[in-house]
C-alpha cells in the first residue's frame, strides 16, 4: 500500500466544451478507513467528480492522488488500488453473473483457478449464488447493485467507489446494502459514496461533503455540520392545555423556551433526543400529562439550505420535519 | 363529394407528409435502389450485344431502370406499414377507429399515401435515369403504364404492410419483412434477364410474380419484350393489389372486431 | 505484454459468446454472405459468358465477394457491440480496470478475425454443396487469410466510429461505408469488364486488390503478382484504420 490519503484532491477542475464548469477547483481530504459521504443536488458534479477519481474522466486543472498514486501521473496504479460501482450501469445484460465476474478478474490479470475460486466467494458474499448463472437482463434492481458491488471487490481494492449505490431500491435492498458497506468498512476498505439521500449520508458517513455547482459548500462531520445550523427543537403537546405554565416551569432549566403555539410547550435542546430522558421525566414529576412529543432535528438538507438558499431536493422519506429546528 | 373520399385523401396526405418528414424512412428508398443501379450498370456494361438472351437495349442503364423502380417502391411500401403499425402502437389507430370518420378511409387513405410516393419516385427515378442517358422507348404512353404498374405493385405492398401492422401492432414486425422483399427481388429478373439463368435459381424466377411485374415496366423503357409482357405484368399486379386489398380489409375488420 | 494477451483474449472470448447469445444481431451477419453468394451466383451467372471470364464458372467467381462481405460483417458487429458496450456504459468496467486501453480493441479484433474465419468455412462449404471444390491448401489459406485481413480492418473501422459516436445510432455509417467499399470494387465482374466511373474507382479501392487476390487464389491463377497487390491494400488498410481507431480510443478519457 503506497503512503498517503485514501483520496486527496487540490482544485480539481472539469470543464466541458462550451465552457461548463461541471466540477469548479473541488478540495477534499479523505483518510484511508473512512466512509466518505459526497452530497449534492442533480448536476452538482457528483458523478463527474467520482468518474475522474475512477480515472474514466480526464481532469482539466487541479491535482489528485488516489490510494496515494498520483491520477494523471499513474492512473494504472490508481486503476488496481480502486474498486467502482456506478449507476448501474456497467452490466452487460446477455452476460450471466458468474460470467461477469470472471471477466473482471481476467482484467485484473488473475490466473483462471484464482477468478474461479474469487467468483465463488464473492456471489456467496454477496447472496447471488442461486442467480449466477442466469443473464444478468433478468436480475432486479437490487440484484445488479449486488453484482456491481461482487465486481467492484473482485481485487480487493482499497478504496471503493460507489456512485449512488442506493438510488431506485426498495427499503430492504437498501438496508442490506448498508450493511455490506458497514462491513467492508470495518474490513479496512475506505468508501467514498455519493448520494441524494440525506439518510444514508447521515446513517453511513463518517465524514461529509456537500457540493453545489461545481464547488463544495460545506465540509465536516454530520453532526458537525448541523450543530453549525441549528439545535435541535422539541415540541411537547399537552393533553390538558392549562397545564402550559407547569410544563413551561418544569422544562425551563432543561433549555431555551421558545415561542410557540396554545396547547404545546417548544423548547431548544442541544444535545437532541439524549435529553428526551431528563425531559420526560421533569414533566412526569410535575404532573404534566403529555399528548405528544415531537423531535424536530436540522437536517443535512437545513445544511445546504443555510449555504445555497436552495433544497437539496432528496427524496421524501428524508422530508418529514414537522417543525422548523431553531436558527443559531 | 362524399365524405368517404374526402377522409381518405386527408389521411392519405397525412401519410405523404409523415413520410416525407422522416428522412429515415426516405433514404433507404431512394438510396439503395439509386446505387445499385449506377454499380450494376458499371458492371454489366458490357452485357448488351454480347451474352446470349439479353434484349437488345441502348445501353445497360436502359435495361436496369425498371429494377431500381421496383425496389424503391418496394421498400417505400414496408415504409407505409411500418408507419400504419405506429399509429397503432400510439394510439392514433384508436382515436380515428372512436372517431366518426369512415372506416374505409382509415385504410384506403394509408394506402393512398403509399401510391402516390410510389408514383411521385417512379417519376424521379425515370427523371434520372434520362439524365444519365436513358430513353423511354414507350413513350408518354409508356410512363402512364409505368405509374399505373406502381400504382398497383403499391397498393399490394403497402397492403400486405398494414395486414402485418393490424395483425402484430408492431412496426418492428413489419420493418422485418425488408429482408424478405430484398430476397425477393434477387430470385427474379429484376436485376438481370430470366434467359440468361439456368436451373433451379431459373425456376424460382419464373415463379416469381416480380419477375412478371418489372418485365412488364422494363418493357416500358426498352420496348422489346413480347406485348405479352405488358399485360401478363397488368394482369399480375392487378391479382395482387386485388388480394392485398381483401386480406387488408378482412384483417382490418378481424381487429375491429376485438378478434386480434 | 502477456498479461495483455491474456486480457485480449477474455475480451474476444466475451464477444463471441454474445453471438450466441443474440441471434437477431449477428444471425443476419452469418446468413447475408450466404445468401450473397446464392442469390448473386444465380441471378447474374449470365455474365460469367463474356469471354474475359475464360469459362469460369460465376460460382466460383462469387465465392471471394460472400467471404469479403461475411469479413466485413464480422468487423461491423465488433462496431456495433463497442457501441452498444459505450452507450449502455459498460465500457466504463473496462476502462476502470488495469487492463491496458489497447485490449479493448485487439479483443474484439480478435473476435472478428474468428467470425470471419467461421463465416468464410460456411461460403467455401456452401460453394462444394454448390459443385466448387477448395482451391487446395495454398489457395485456400490465401482465401482465409485476406478474409481475416478485411474483418480486422473493418473492425478497427467500426470501432473507431463506435469510439466517437458513442451510440449505436452510429451503426448505419458503419455499415454503408463497408458495402459501398466492397460493391464499388469488382464484386460482380473483372475489372476488364467495368465501365465507366466504376472502372474508376474500383482502380482506387484498395478492397479490390484484395478480391482480385481471393478470386485469383479461388480459380487457381494465383502467382506473386496477383498476392502482393491483395497484401499490400489489406496491411495499408489495416494500419490505417488501426490508427483511427486507437485515435478514438484515446479519446474516451477526453469527453
Amino acid at each position: 500500500m503506497a503512503e498517503g490519503r485514501a483520496v486527496e484532491t487540490e482544485g480539481l477542475e472539469r470543464v466541458f466544451k462550451g465552457g461548463i464548469r461541471a466540477v469548479d477547483g473541488v478540495d477534499l481530504a479523505v483518510e484511508r478507513g473512512e466512509v466518505f459521504g459526497f452530497l449534492g443536488p442533480n448536476g452538482a458534479g457528483k458523478s463527474t467528480t467520482v468518474r475522474m477519481l475512477a480515472t474514466l474522466l480526464q481532469p482539466t486543472g487541479g491535482r489528485a492522488s488516489v490510494a496515494g498514486h498520483d491520477l494523471v501521473g499513474d492512473p494504472a496504479a490508481v486503476r488496481r488500488s480502486i474498486g467502482v460501482a456506478l449507476q448501474d450501469a456497467a452490466i452487460d445484460p446477455y452476460m450471466t453473473g458468474r460470467e461477469l465476474l470472471h471477466l473482471q478478474a481476467v482484467l485484473h490479470s488473475f490466473s483462471r483457478d484464482a477468478g474461479r475460486r474469487r467468483a465463488v466467494e464473492l456471489l456467496a458474499r454477496v447472496d447471488l449464488e442461486a442467480a449466477a448463472d442466469r443473464r444478468v437482463g433478468t436480475y432486479s434492481g437490487g440484484m445488479r447493485r449486488r453484482l456491481d458491488l461482487a465486481l467492484a471487490l473482485v481485487h480487493e481494492p482499497e478504496v471503493l467507489f460507489l456512485d449512488e449505490p442506493t438510488t431506485g431500491l426498495d427499503p430492504i435492498s437498501r438496508l442490506t446494502l448498508w450493511n455490506e458497506v458497514r462491513r467492508l468498512n470495518g474490513e479496512g476498505t475506505t468508501v467514498f459514496l455519493t448520494t441524494q439521500y440525506l439518510e444514508e449520508a447521515d446513517q453511513l458517513a463518517g465524514r461529509v461533503a456537500i457540493i453545489d455547482g461545481g464547488r463544495i459548500v460545506a465540509e465536516g462531520t454530520p453532526a458537525q455540520l448541523k450543530a453549525q445550523v441549528g439545535d435541535p427543537t422539541l415540541t411537547v403537546t399537552l393533553a390538558d392545555g392549562s397545564q402550559a405554565q407547569a410544563a413551561e416551569d418544569a422544562l425551563r432549566a432543561l433549555g431555551e423556551l421558545l415561542p410557540c403555539r396554545t396547547g404545546t410547550v417548544a423548547l431548544r435542546l442541544p444535545a437532541g433526543a439524549a435529553s428526551l430522558p431528563a425531559v420526560v421525566r421533569a414533566l412526569d414529576d410535575a404532573g404534566v400529562a403529555v399528548a405528544g412529543l415531537d423531535l424536530a432535528e436540522p437536517t443535512l438538507d437545513d445544511v445546504f439550505v443555510a449555504r445555497t438558499g436552495r433544497h437539496l431536493e432528496a427524496e421524501g422519506d428524508d422530508a418529514t420535519a414537522a417543525a422548523a429546528p431553531a436558527p443559531a | 363529394m362524399s365524405p368517404a373520399v374526402v377522409q381518405t385523401a386527408a389521411l392519405g396526405r397525412r401519410a405523404v407528409v409523415g413520410t416525407l418528414r422522416t428522412p429515415q424512412a426516405l433514404v433507404p428508398s431512394l438510396f439503395f435502389p439509386l446505387v445499385l443501379m449506377a454499380i450494376f450498370t458499371g458492371s454489366f456494361g458490357g452485357a448488351p450485344g454480347t451474352i446470349p438472351g439479353f434484349p437488345p437495349v441502348r445501353g445497360f442503364l436502359d435495361f436496369a431502370l425498371a429494377g431500381a423502380i421496383l425496389q424503391g417502391i418496394l421498400i417505400g411500401g414496408t415504409s407505409a406499414g411500418s408507419a400504419f403499425a405506429l399509429d397503432i402502437e400510439g394510439g392514433f389507430f384508436d382515436r380515428l377507429v372512436a372517431s366518426p370518420v369512415s372506416r374505409t378511409a382509415i385504410l384506403t387513405g394509408r394506402i393512398l399515401g403509399g401510391v402516390t410516393l410510389a408514383m411521385a419516385q417512379t417519376l424521379l427515378f425515370l427523371a434520372i435515369g434520362v439524365a444519365f442517358g436513358a430513353r423511354v422507348e414507350g413513350g408518354v404512353r409508356g410512363v402512364l403504364i409505368l405509374l399505373v404498374l406502381a400504382a398497383l405493385l403499391a397498393v399490394a405492398v403497402s397492403g400486405l404492410g398494414v395486414i402485418l401492422a393490424l395483425r402484430t401492432g408492431s412496426a418492428e414486425a413489419v420493418q422485418g419483412t425488408f429482408p424478405l422483399f430484398f430476397a425477393l427481388m434477387f430470385f427474379s429478373s429484376a436485376f438481370f434477364p430470366r434467359e440468361t439463368m439456368t436451373g433451379w435459381f431459373k425456376v424460382l424466377a419464373d415463379l416469381n410474380p416480380i419477375s412478371y411485374l418489372v418485365e412488364a415496366m422494363r418493357d416500358q423503357i426498352i420496348e422489346t419484350e413480347a406485348t405479352s409482357a405488358t399485360l401478363i405484368g397488368l394482369g399480375v399486379a392487378v391479382a395482387l393489389a386485388a388480394l392485398a386489398l381483401w386480406a387488408a380489409n378482412s384483417a382490418f375488420h378481424r381487429r375491429l372486431e376485438g378478434d386480434r | 505484454m502477456r498479461h495483455g494477451l491474456t486480457i485480449s483474449l477474455g475480451l474476444a472470448w466475451r464477444s463471441l459468446i454474445l453471438v450466441r447469445r443474440m441471434p437477431s444481431v449477428f444471425l443476419p451477419s452469418l446468413i447475408m454472405p450466404l445468401f450473397i453468394l446464392i442469390a448473386t451466383a444465380g441471378a447474374f451467372r449470365g455474365i460469367s459468358q463474356l469471354p474475359q471470364f475464360e469459362g469460369a464458372s460465376y460460382l466460383r467467381f462469387t465465392i471471394p465477394l460472400a467471404t469479403v462481405m461475411g469479413a466485413g460483417f464480422a468487423g461491423i458487429n465488433a462496431g456495433m457491440t463497442m457501441a452498444r458496450d459505450i452507450e449502455g456504459g459498460f465500457v466504463d468496467r473496462l476502462v476502470a480496470s488495469p487492463a491496458p486501453r489497447i485490449t479493448l480493441i485487439v479483443g474484439p479484433l480478435i473476435a472478428a478475425g474468428l467470425r470471419s474465419l467461421f463465416t468464410t468455412t460456411v461460403v467455401l462449404l456452401a460453394g462444394l454443396i454448390g459443385g466448387i471444390a477448395p482451391p487446395g491448401v495454398s489457395g485456400t489459406a490465401v482465401v482465409y487469410l485476406l478474409a481475416i485481413g478485411f474483418s480486422c480492418a473493418t473492425a478497427c473501422w467500426a470501432m473507431g466510429v463506435a469510439l466517437r459516436a458513442r451510440t449505436i445510432q452510429a451503426a448505419p455509417l458503419m455499415q454503408v461505408v463497408v458495402f459501398l467499399s466492397v460493391f464499388t470494387s469488382v464484386a460482380y465482374a473483372p475489372r476488364e469488364v467495368l465501365t465507366g466511373w466504376l472502372r474508376d474507382v474500383s482502380d482506387l479501392n484498395p478492397v479490390t486488390y484484395i478480391m482480385e487476390a481471393s478470386r485469383a487464389a479461388e480459380l487457381g491463377t494465383l502467382g506473386w503478382s496477383e498476392l502482393w497487390p491483395g497484401l499490400v491494400a489489406v496491411a495499408g488498410l489495416i494500419a490505417l484504420l488501426g490508427t483511427w481507431a486507437l485515435t478514438g480510443l484515446a479519446s474516451l478519457g477526453r469527453r
